[in-house]
Formats: structure tokens, sequence, C-alpha cells
């Protein structure tokens, strides 16, 4: 009987031994969580002290700690933590990144090989080891990890790109080297972002160099991403569906071929703005030569003439060109007659336009004009204009045909006059 | 038959050997070429990247957060909670406030400039390094080397820029709360945290008592 008493009040004494060290535990837990959410020094020092074992309150302080920026003691505190639960990776990488603050890359270096050795599986140890090499001058070194972290996570290929691209400092084949790439999409996404950095020769040589991924799609993003760097040319010899197009040409400049309102491909070609108030359309029954000609109908309004139709045309730069067309007019009344002008795609600078076209009507004629490109020009924008300085608002009614649109390089003719 | 039990063991053995063999050529062959290639890179200057609460902010249009790599020409953009030091070590650092970009450049000759798109920067230079601000409308400030120093400032588009010590409301994002002005209650917890973190534990504490099986009470479950 008194044993049995006697053990009943050991196992309650046990019982509320656990009792009060769980609750000390808990209650340091919530402490530190007190602490760090409050950046209370006081709350995570009290919180250590009811659970000095716990690693979880001493990352708690040392958290505050590097938050009242006082790295060196939080240091400590991440030191007494990683002891206590050696194998969390994340325990060593904050420990490498206060260390690093406080300027010792080699103590940084060294957790951060911790956390690797205990995460060696995940990417985000890699990362943050090659980051911190990289600060430190180990380039390879680096990239190697750098490298072993984009594998694991793709996430991490765009930034690789970044980091090896602004390293190497924007040299692409360098930047390829440190990159090693390994696969078609990691590929493709380095031919973007050089495309995106206006390196157009550089960017099309990777995408020639993809083995499974040169889709249809692929090849109109990149087109589109070329442009977009202001890669004219590259962007042009990846999108000619025939390798004996060569610029500068008018595609389509007789409009025999139908033209495709709202294509998803309006890249090159002619590109056909949704408007209410100008009809656009192929019209066979009216043509200088050929088949057909374009057609505009106009009912009064003619907001932003230059956004009805345009084509993007490559060129060279300090060059002189004569674009001819052939225009019919038909009852057009206005005071501001439109002209066929070309715009500097870089700078946004017109280089050129036409006389306005005869009004209110008129037979079939060509119409000339020549333009010379800048040092800086590649591409220029064929667009339509307005020929009226004091006429706002500018009604204009009737209808007009365009036809055999052609594009010359006069620059020897002029030279030899 | 003799002769057949004599050499069927080294039938056996050579079989075995050769499939031995075979694996090892495979194992062999299926061994990655480690190609150990190491790129000339021109030694140079890389920041480190901290952010408030390690919440990533965007570089080059990217995300990043605490310990990324900031390579001269980047573009630093946070947030409206978001704010980010870029540390260049020997040149000085770069604190960016919330709500701006940033186009950072800085070279192997001690110099450093912040080019503000818009919101706020302060820039500190250390000795023997010159550190810029700059807005579009050109270069609006230059720390002296002899010295180094800070410089700081705010700029919106459409707007001239403001420049001066503390025109960067707490540059670093909001200032952490100090001990001094807690609330009252247990380590500044406030009274109802306090009430509520103490009546928790008695309750917590105390819960055992109330599932106590009293086989002497009456009114008790029944077994």
């Amino acid at each position: 009987m008194l044993l049995r008493v006697g053990a009943g009040i050991v196992a309650i004494v046990c019982c509320l031994l656990l009792m009060w060290t769980a609750a000390r535990f808990g209650y340091a837990r919530l402490l530190g969580k007190y602490a760090v959410a409050a950046s209370s020094i006081r709350a995570a020092d009290e919180a250590v002290a009811l659970a000095p074992a716990d690693a979880e309150v001493h990352r708690a302080r040392a958290r505050v700690l590097n938050r009242l920026q006082m790295p060196g003691e939080a240091r400590m505190s991440f030191e007494t933590a990683s002891r206590l639960r050696y194998r969390d990776d994340y325990l060593w990488l904050e420990l490498g990144r206060t260390r690093e603050e406080l300027g010792d890359t080699t103590a940084a270096l060294a957790a951060f090989d911790q956390a690797v050795r205990y995460a060696p599986y995940y990417a985000h140890t890699y990362w943050q080891r090659g980051n911190l090499k990289l600060r430190m001058g180990q380039y390879n070194e680096a990239f190697d990890d750098l490298r072993a972290a984009a594998a694991s996570r793709k996430s991490y290929v765009p930034s690789l790109i970044d980091l090896a691209w602004g390293i190497s400092r924007g040299d692409a084949k360098t930047a390829e080297q440190l990159i090693q790439i390994g696969t078609d999409q990691d590929r493709f996404a380095f031919a973007r972002f050089l495309a995106q950095k206006g390196k157009g020769k550089e960017s099309v040589e990777q995408f020639r160099l993809l083995v499974a991924g040169s889709s249809d799609e692929n090849r109109r993003a990149l087109v589109r991403e070329l442009i977009a760097g202001k890669a004219f040319r590259e962007a042009f010899e990846l999108w000619r569906p025939d390798p004996s197009l060569k610029p500068p040409v008018i595609l389509n400049g007789g409009f025999e071929d139908a033209i495709d309102l709202g294509s998803p491909d309006s890249t090159f070609g002619w590109i056909v703005f949704g408007k209410s108030e100008a009809k656009i359309v192929r019209d066979e029954s009216e043509k200088l030569s050929g088949r057909a000609s374009l057609l505009l109908g106009l009912n009064g309004n003619w907001n932003a003439p230059a956004e009805t139709i345009t084509q993007t045309i490559v060129v060279e730069p300090e060059r002189r060109y004569r674009i001819s067309f052939g225009v019919k007019t038909k009852d057009v009344v206005t005071g501001g007659p439109p002209a066929i002008a070309v715009r500097d795609l870089a700078s946004n600078q017109v280089l050129g336009q036409s006389e306005a076209f005869p009004t209110p009507s008129s037979g079939w004629q060509t119409m000339r004009f020549e333009f010379s490109t800048t040092p800086g020009t590649q591409a220029i924008l064929l667009e339509f204009t307005r020929v009226a300085n004091a006429c706002s608002p500018c009604p204009i009614f009737g209808e007009l045909w365009l036809d055999d649109f052609v594009i010359e390089d006069v620059t020897t003719v002029n030279s030899q006059r | 038959m003799n002769l057949k039990r004599r050499n069927g063991p080294r039938v056996i053995a050579a079989l075995i050997l050769f499939s031995i063999v075979q694996v090892g050529l495979q194992v062999g062959l299926a061994e990655p070429t480690v190609t150990t290639t190491a790129t000339t890179i021109v030694p140079q200057v890389v920041g480190r990247l901290t952010t408030s609460n390690n919440s990533p902010i965007q570089v080059n249009g990217l995300s990043a957060a605490t310990g990324a790599s900031i390579l001269s020409g980047a573009t630093l953009e946070t947030g409206a909670d978001q704010s980010a030091t870029v540390n260049l070590g020997p040149l000085g650092s770069v604190e960016i406030a919330p709500n701006s970009k940033v186009v950072l450049t800085f070279d192997d000759q001690g110099n450093f400039k912040a080019l503000v798109m818009f919101g706020c920067v302060k820039v500190s230079a250390k000795t023997n390094a010159t550190g810029e601000v700059a807005t579009d409308q050109g270069s609006q400030g230059k720390t002296n080397p002899a010295s180094g120093g800070d410089l700081e400032m705010r700029y919106q588009p459409g707007s001239a820029p403001a420049l001066g010590q503390g025109v960067c409301r707490s540059p670093g994002g909001a200032a952490p709360p100090s001990d001094s002005g807690t609330s009252g209650g247990l380590f500044g917890l406030g009274v109802p945290a306090t009430i509520a973190v103490v009546g928790a534990g008695t309750a917590a504490g105390l819960t055992p008592l109330f599932f106590t099986d009293d086989q002497n009470n009456p009114s008790g479950p029944s077994n």
C-alpha cells in the first residue's frame, strides 16, 4: 500500500515536472515569437533564460539583434543555435549571412558549407553559397554552385543568366561559358535574354542551336523579343519564311496576298489596326497592277492616321532610299489630305514623307519620295500621315486605293548624280 | 559425365566474371565527363543585397532577397512595404526606400552612382570612394572622397529633386519599435496579452485535474 502511494506521488511529481518543463518551453517559444514581432531584446533574453537548450529561442534572439543592427551579438546567438540544432540548413544560412555582414567572409563560407552539407539536394543552399563566392571573387566556383541551384530549381535560371551576363560585362560568349547551358529550355531562355539586351546576332545563334525547341511559337516569341530589343535585322532574318527575301523589302507591296487582320504574328508585313472610322479592305476590282489593291474608305473621323496600316522595313544606316507606290482617290474631301511617311523605329524621327494625295478624285498615279537613314537607323516604319497643320478637327470623306509599294536603295544612284 | 561436372563450375565462373566485367564497363562508360574549363573573369566589385524582413524586391525585373548579389548596372525596384540596402564593400552602401526605382552603377575606381527613376535613396560613401545621386535631369550631388559621407535624395518625375539629411524618412523601412515604449504587462506584452498568456498557462496546467477519474464520485461516468 505504502509502495503504491509512493509510486503515485513520484508519478505525480514527474508529471508536474514535465508539465512545468513543457510550460517553460512553450512560454519561451511564445516569448521568442513575440520578441521577433516586437523587436524586443528583453523578451528574447527572457526566452533564452527560460529555455537555454532550445535552438529556436536563440535564433529568435539573433534575429532581433540583427534587426537592431547588432550583428556581432546576433552571430553568437546564431552560433549557439547552430550548435544546438546543427542539421538545420536555414540556421547555417542565417549564421553565414550574419558573418558576412560582419565582414568575415571565410567564416560565412564555412557556415554556408555546413548548410550545403546538411541540405545537399536543395537549391537554396547552393544559391546562397554561390552568391557569397561571387562576392569573394571565386567566380568559377560560384557559378558551379549557382548552376547546381538552377538545375535543381528552374526558377533560378533567369537570375543565373542575369548574373552571368553582369559578371561577364555583357559578353555573350563568356556568359554562355558561365551558364553552361544543358537543356533546350535554358538555351531558349538565354536566347530571349540576349534579344532583350539587343544582342540580336548572338540571340539568333543560340536559337539555331536548339535541338528540339525551335518551334514556330518559340520563333515568334523570339522575333517579338528581338524587335522589342531593337534588333530588327536579326528579327527579320529569323522571321522570314523565305531565305531569299533580302532587306530592304516591302512585303506584299501589291496587296496580292490576303492581309491578315489582327494576326498574332504582327511583326513584319502589313499591320492593320482595327478601327471603325476607316474601312480597310483588299479590293480586287481596282488595281494599278496585279490582281488587287488596298481600299480605304473614310467617313468623317480619322484620328491617329499613323495607326491605320503600317509596315516595318529593315534598312541600312546612312543610306538613301526611294519609296514608290500607286494611289487613286475618289471624292476625297478634307482640309488635311493624306500622305505616306516613314519614321525611324529607334528614334521615332520622321525621315521622309510623300506629297499629299490628290483630291478630290484622280486616276491611278505613281508617287515617289526619297529619304536618308541616320547612322543609328536599323529599321523604318511606313505609315499614313496627313498634310495639315491648321486643320483641327479635320474630317475626311471619300475613298482611296493604294498599290505597288516598292522600296529601292538609291544611294549609289544619287552619289553618281 | 565427370568431364562435364568438372567444367560446369568453370563455365559458371567465366559467365560471372564476364557479367561483372560488363557491369564495370557500363558504369565506367556512364560516368559523367567532368569539364573543368575555368572562365577568365575580370575581378570586380559585387554588391550584397539586404532587404527588410528578407522580403524580395525586384532586381532587373527578377525577384531577389537578402544575400543576392548586385552587379553594376542593376535596376532595383521596391514596393510599398519593401526597402533594401546594397552593401558595396569598400565603396559604401546605398539604402533604397519603399516605392523606389534605382539604377545602381559602380566601378573599381571607387565610384558609385544611384540613378533614381523615382523614390528615395541614401548613399553612404566610405573614405576614398565617391558616391553620387542622380536623376534623369543629371547629377544632383557627390560625396567628397577625402572624407566620405552621406547623400540623401527624394525624387518624383515632374518635380524637383529634394536633397538633404532626412528627406527619406526611415529609408530602411519602418523603424523597429524600441523596448522603452512598451505598453505594460509582462515584458511589454500589454495587460490583455499578459492575462491571456497567464490564463492559458493556468488553464493548461489545471486541465488534467478536470479530467481526473474520481472513482468515489457517484455522478462520474460508469464503466
